[in-house]
């Protein structure tokens, strides 16, 4: 019982301060940032801990002085990933100042595409939305800044590559959830199977992707080398444990970036153990952003949510897009000057050269045609305990996965 | 063809139709009792995962007493919902009673994660997680104890009606005036049916929370669970049985052989052709009663 | 008062069989007909485009699902996927270069077609049996959209719609977008108001009552049904493709799922079963509250007034939302239409307490 209340009490005590507003008082005028996600629906695997490391990154900036004395008000709103209460929150946050959005829903990013380019409003798309917002010659507003899930498919080839007896003659099965999302590696492993002369099958699942027995099934008489898993969510933790239960060594498990240390927790974290995933951002809190965040924010007890999360897979990416982020607002405002509008945001995106985030992430460098970064990923493995990087940061078949976007954003450019 | 592969198929894919079994026993329970369709039957499942979780992974209580608390909570939430919702409802069209009970999905669905957390939690059941192998087939440990207690579960409900408290449900089941007339509460037994369906909706989320992790993802199980329901017979329990067997085995079966052909997840068509020519060819289903309407 | 009844002496059939006999009744029409006009001018651009303008068309959707629920009585959960077939329709066919005016013809054919199979079911049918049956059918329908990247829209599953004109204007401005929502969403009030009091609508509402005593009066109920169906999802299928021209403009599998299909079922109980005014205040109720209740929560915990934690200040409109439907349900099964009709009568007898009706 004491640890419920314990429980109770925390959870009342962290939000009473959390909520507590970013009232520091500076004396220039704020910079708006919408966070306008989903918390009560699809994204509810990721969204609480991604929020929450965007809140507490932003909290430390402004209990460090802001972005040259401007402080950051974010604006957080539920979407419940249905459109029409995106694109609401979405003009309401535009009337308001907002500089910049995070839908962090691929449907309401998607409606919203057309709406960010007319109204000159920067969207970031980290890990979802359209991958060929990556041509930011077609999309200039729309900044997916990390590695697309071409480019995640990719590093991941390339590892097998690498580290994992070459790609020659191996059988790979892509084990992927039943939507446009689960298949969005597919034309970029095709390519590569062509290539590198690597056998390919998918195998998809349908979604919620809660119940996969039969699939695996088939999975297993396949009796492929390496098993490659796309989906997000409660899927999962389901395709880990339906492929360790198929005789898939955990080693040959490769997974997207969406496997983090929930899944770890709820498949059990001695079975998990080997089981390797992309990483667009560094786990834990060694790091000195996170450093910063701990003294500044978690210690003077201004974090937004639970102490636990701090560190964890998902809440540092929410960091990494806001550490991004910041990065551009900073050199649009050294460049241009205040008030900082979403055009000279978008010019401060494109400044980014080799940013890291201090060792967060990899060197992002956004330019006027790519707003993808460099499509930078390493591979972690589970220890049974934590996340562990077994690579550098890399990337990997470029020209591949810029084909797809080029092919993709002309569409897009013909079917305005 | 590969005979393990149908044979594999077909043994898991029962396993998992007896899992939709637990969920769609509650539905079934309810029905029969009171001819109420409880869509939220899904949400029930999910707010007794959490319940589950709260007792055993908050309080940190044995799973054995984690699992019994959580089956009084839900049988008195189900007493509660039929005595202040579903009771005031008695003579309104049908499609206000399953609008009533979408509402209260929504607001089940608000209050589990709301109050406990978003975020995917996991429960264990303390079951292996590695699979029996006979032969080439290899057959999920989880869903195997899922099935066996769907089994029981249906067994006990099926031996529930046989005993004084049972006779009277049957009673009530068959006609709500006469029931009255000779003494049944019908009330009271409409508020037991709403009870056991609780009871069940803890034994399926359990057994569905161990092998998905609990979130409101649950809910999703309706859908599969309908089909059973539709298929065996709104008011059949044995047809619960039989009829989880046959949406588990064709929507294991029919997706192994064909998904690689077509290159989609077809389970869900497969449950919802099930569900439509159900509806065209014996709307009553397998084992239901067949209403005859007087104009 | 203004609002009342005394002094109103109908001399000729006209007058007393037109749809709106009494002169308070009319004057409230022309001040919101002059609203909905003004309502560019009036608004803001968030009112206009993120308020007024979905409200419009879902209430178009709930309309014609009005046509088929409350009139024929033939229960869909799957409307949404109607809307659907509607959407793909008229952009795939703008897309080949048809004119936006044929392309809207062909989302309501196209949906009318597909739609009337749904109602194929209906004729085996009724009750909860049809619900279950249409909700299988929106699966279907959603598989083939995302599964056939023909339809959806290849590799990003998102299709933009082409810019159209519509009778010679650009459909482009917000405040074009809006009158074009607008005249659609005033068409299918009027038809719906007229069929109400048509032989059709007699016919509909006979089927509805008891379609074997439907028969008996000659009244075909295998006709009727299927016309039903044909003509609400007529109304959904261009509605769907308003909404994805004027509203969406890009358009996604997701915008039509299965949970909008339920809050369609949900406008149209909540606002009062078969009423037309019910699907204006259900779809302002079930679009409208989860926002508005979103952004009040947001601004009570900028201002330290909610000492909980965000996730759960973002599930309250869930809750609330379930809370509410379950209590129109339970207090007022008539939907809030009769709320409004109980203050109607009230005020059109007032200073008295009762009136006769």
């Amino acid at each position: 019982m004491k640890q419920f209340t314990q429980y109770l009490a925390g959870l009342a005590g962290a939000a009473a301060l959390g909520l507590g507003g970013m009232a520091q008082a500076q004396e220039k005028e704020p910079i708006h940032f919408a966070l306008l996600q989903d918390f009560t629906a699809v994204y509810t695997f990721v969204s609480t801990e991604y929020n929450q490391g965007q809140q507490d990154y932003l909290r430390m900036i402004n209990e460090t002085g802001g972005i040259d004395g401007h402080p950051i008000e974010p604006i957080i709103r539920d979407t419940a990933n249905e459109p029409q209460r995106g694109l609401e929150a979405y003009n309401r946050a535009r009337r308001e100042g907002a500089v910049l959005v995070d839908f962090f829903s691929t449907p309401v990013s998607r409606a919203a595409v057309n709406r960010v380019l007319e109204d000159e409003m920067v969207m970031i798309t980290a890990l979802h939305g359209r991958g060929d917002a990556s041509d930011g010659e077609t999309f200039p507003y729309v900044f997916p800044m990390m590695a697309t899930y071409w480019s995640q498919a990719a590093v991941l080839a390339h590892y097998i590559e690498e580290h994992q007896g070459g790609l020659e003659g191996k059988r790979i099965a892509l084990v992927h959830i039943d939507s446009p999302f689960g298949r969005e590696p597919l034309p970029v492993l095709e390519t590569l199977a062509e290539r590198k002369g690597f056998e390919l099958r998918n195998f998809p699942y349908p979604s919620p992707g809660t119940e996969q027995s039969a699939t695996w099934s088939d999975v297993r008489r396949y009796r492929p080398d390496h098993v490659i898993i796309w989906g997000a969510g409660g899927g999962q933790q389901v395709s880990v444990r339906e492929a360790i239960r198929n005789g898939i060594r955990q080693e040959d498990i490769l997974s997207v970036v969406w496997l983090a240390e929930t899944d770890a927790r709820n498949v059990g974290s001695r079975y998990m153990k080997g089981v390797k995933r992309f990483e667009a951002v560094g786990t834990g809190t060694d790091h000195d952003v996170l450093q910063d965040i701990i003294q500044y924010v978690i210690e003077p007890g201004l974090g937004s949510g639970p102490m636990e999360n701090v560190g964890s897979s998902y809440y540092n990416i929410g960091v990494a897009t806001m550490a991004v982020s910041v990065q551009a607002a900073r050199l649009a405002l050294d460049e241009f000057g205040a008030p900082l509008t979403g055009d000279k945001l978008r010019r401060g995106f494109e400044m980014i050269d080799g940013f890291d985030a201090r060792g967060l992430m990899p060197p992002v460098t956004l330019t006027h045609k790519d707003h993808q970064g460099g499509g930078y990923g390493r591979v972690s493995q589970w220890n049974g305990a934590a996340w562990e990087p077994v690579t550098d940061w890399f990337h990997a078949y470029q020209d591949i996965v810029w084909e797809e976007i080029e092919q993709d954003a002309a569409a897009f450019r013909e079917g305005r | 063809m590969d005979f393990q592969f149908l044979l594999e198929l077909t043994v898991n894919g029962a396993l998992t139709g007896w899992m939709y079994s637990l969920v769609a026993l509650g539905i079934v329970l309810i029905y029969k009792s009171s001819g109420v369709p409880n869509l939220a039957q899904g949400a029930m499942v999910m707010i007794a995962a959490y319940l589950v979780w709260v007792f055993s992974s908050m309080l940190a209580l044995p799973i054995v007493l984690a699992l019994l608390l959580a089956l009084v909570a839900m049988f008195f939430l189900g007493l509660l919902t039929e005595r202040l919702l579903l009771r005031r409802m008695v003579g309104q069209p049908i499609i206000m009673v399953v609008m009533l009970t979408l509402g209260l999905e929504s607001l089940l669905r608000g209050i589990g994660p709301g109050f406990l957390g978003a975020a995917p939690k996991s429960l264990d059941l303390g079951l292996n997680m590695m699979p029996i192998i006979v032969g080439e087939v290899f057959i999920n440990r989880e869903y195997l104890v899922g099935a066996a207690i769907g089994g029981v579960m249906v067994v006990l409900s099926l031996l529930f009606f046989r005993t004084r408290v049972g006779t009277k449900l049957r009673a009530v089941s068959d006609d709500h005036v006469s029931s009255w007339a000779v003494g049944i509460s019908v009330e009271r037994a409409v508020g037991i049916s709403w009870g056991l369906a609780g009871i069940a909706a803890v034994a399926a989320g359990a057994m569905w929370g161990s092998v998905q992790g609990v979130d409101w993802t649950l809910t999703t199980l309706l859908f599969p669970a309908i089909a059973v329901v539709i298929l065996g017979g709104l008011d059949s329990i044995y047809g619960v049985l039989v009829a989880g067997l046959i949406v588990g085995v064709l929507g294991s079966v029919i997706p192994g052989y064909v998904d690689p052909l077509v290159g989609g997840g077809t389970r869900d068509v497969v449950t919802s052709l099930i569900i439509l020519l159900t509806i065209m060819f014996r709307p009553h289903g397998i084992f239901g009663r067949e209403d005859i309407e007087r104009v | 008062m203004f609002y009342r009844l005394s002094g109103i002496k109908h001399t000729r059939y006209v007058s007393a069989r037109a749809l709106w006999p009494i002169p308070a009744d009319r004057r409230i029409l022309y001040v919101l007909g002059a609203l909905a006009l003004l309502a560019p001018v009036l608004l803001s651009d968030l009112y206009l485009t993120s308020y007024m303008l979905p409200w419009l068309i879902w209430t178009a959707a709930a309309l014609s699902l009005t046509l088929l629920m409350g009139m024929a009585g033939q229960l869909h959960f799957g409307f949404a996927a109607v809307l659907a077939i509607g959407a793909y329709t008229s952009i795939h066919l703008t897309r080949a270069g048809v004119p936006f005016e044929l392309a809207l013809l062909g989302a309501g054919l196209s949906s009318a077609v597909i739609g009337s199979a749904f109602g194929a079911a209906a004729l085996r049918v009724k009750g909860l049996y049809l619900v279950m049956a249409t909700l299988s059918m929106q699966y279907l329908v959603e598989w083939v959209i995302v599964n056939v990247p023909a339809i959806s829209g290849g590799a990003q599953a998102t299709l933009n719609t082409p810019d159209v004109r519509f009778l010679f204007v650009p459909l482009q401005s917000d405040a074009s977008l809006y009158y074009m929502a607008l005249l659609w969403t005033v068409v299918v009030t009027l038809l719906l108001l007229n069929i109400r009091r048509s032989s059709f609508g007699r016919a509909l509402v006979a089927v509805r009552d008891k379609d074997f005593a439907a028969a008996v009066i000659g009244v075909n109920p295998v006709r009727f049904k299927l016309l039903a169906f044909f003509v609400s999802s007529f109304l959904g299928g261009v509605t769907g493709a308003i909404l994805a021209f004027c509203y969406y403009q890009a358009v996604t599998p997701e915008q039509f799922g299965f949970n909008v299909s339920i809050q369609l079922v949900a406008m149209v109980l909540v606002g009062g079963l078969g009423s037309v005014i019910g699907a204006y205040l259900g779809a302002g109720f079930v679009l409208l509250l989860p926002i508005l209740l979103t952004n009040l929560l947001a601004g009570a915990a900028q201002i330290d007034w909610l000492p909980i934690s965000f996730n759960l200040i973002a599930h309250i409109p869930l809750m609330v939302y379930g809370a509410l439907i379950i209590g129109v349900i339970l207090f007022e099964p008539l939907g809030l239409a009769k709320i409004y009709d109980n203050l109607r009568k009230y005020f059109l007898v007032w200073p008295f307490r009762h009136t006769q009706s």
